[in-house]
């Protein structure tokens, strides 16, 4: 059960962790990324454009406006190599993203949060000019491991039995 | 004109809010689509200032999706000592909820 996406686990993550690492800065969550075209902002006015075209902008998990940097966050516990994949193309698209204008004058760096890392996400991330940072408080640990179990004999045995009782007593 | 007691999100409107209490508990609420009324778990927050002037209003959350971001500010009262930009992105069950945390006097 602790495991379920549904329970929000990676909102719930970036926003401990920004609440722990930087709470003396401001910080936005889901921040869209990239341009409003400029034909649509002269239709209908440039903060209903960016209201229209939110759903098919991309969104980074997070942007913290420091003195001297903006860092972009992307938290992950699954699908970890996506969230790194993601954080230079997101870089990319700051300098056209009309709410980061005022913040245009500070260097870009990028954090890929994680519950757990590997020497080869590593190395991945140091190509890239991304640091990882390990966030795993209690609740998320117990998350991982089950992660880590997944594909083992036990826990699938386990995660059917489960299952099964799931549906016997008709629960959700 | 309505009478301000509760802060209502409009898709795409930002609301810069400060809170001054919290309380988290069960209401009674109509459910839309079937007209019932069922109990559900809810956040509460007293909000003492609304976009920058003083009010006496109270936010109610409901969708995990966006408690999951205020829930640490929760857990310790360090509420209190930020103001929350909360914008309302989308609808239905595709609803997720952009917020800016901004420590007080910056």
């Amino acid at each position: 059960m602790a495991s379920r996406k549904s329970r929000q686990v990676e909102v719930r993550m970036v926003a401990e962790y920004l609440k722990t690492t930087y709470s003396s800065y401001m910080f936005i969550t889901k921040q869209p990324l990239g341009q409003v075209p400029d034909q649509l902002a002269a239709e209908v006015g440039m903060k209903r454009a960016m209201g229209m075209t939110r759903p098919f902008r991309p969104e980074v998990d997070a942007v913290v406006i420091m003195p001297g940097a903006m860092v972009l966050v992307e938290a992950k516990v699954w699908n970890i190599v996506n969230g790194l994949a993601k954080l230079p193309v997101y870089k990319a698209l700051v300098p056209i993203t009309p709410e980061l204008k005022q913040y245009s004058q500070l260097p870009v760096a990028m954090e890929l949060v994680v519950g757990w890392t590997n020497p080869n996400l590593e190395t991945m991330a140091r190509a890239l000019d991304v640091r990882v940072r390990v966030f795993c408080p209690d609740w998320l640990g117990l998350i991982v491991e089950d992660m880590h179990k997944y594909w083992t004999k036990d826990y699938q045995e386990a995660r059917k039995e489960r299952l099964e009782l799931r549906e016997y007593y008709g629960i959700e | 004109m309505p009478l301000g007691n509760w802060v209502m999100l409009e898709q795409g409107i930002p609301e810069r809010m400060h809170f001054s209490a919290f309380f988290k508990g069960t209401r009674d609420i109509i459910d839309s689509v079937t007209g019932r009324v069922v109990p559900k778990n809810v956040a509460e927050f007293d909000v003492d200032r609304l976009n920058g002037q003083p009010t006496n209003a109270k936010f109610s959350v409901l969708a995990e999706k966006l408690f999951a971001q205020l829930e640490p500010y929760t857990l310790d009262n360090t509420y209190k000592n930020y103001e929350f930009v909360v914008t309302r992105i989308g609808a239905g069950f595709t609803t997720s909820f952009s917020v800016q945390v901004i420590p007080l006097g910056k």
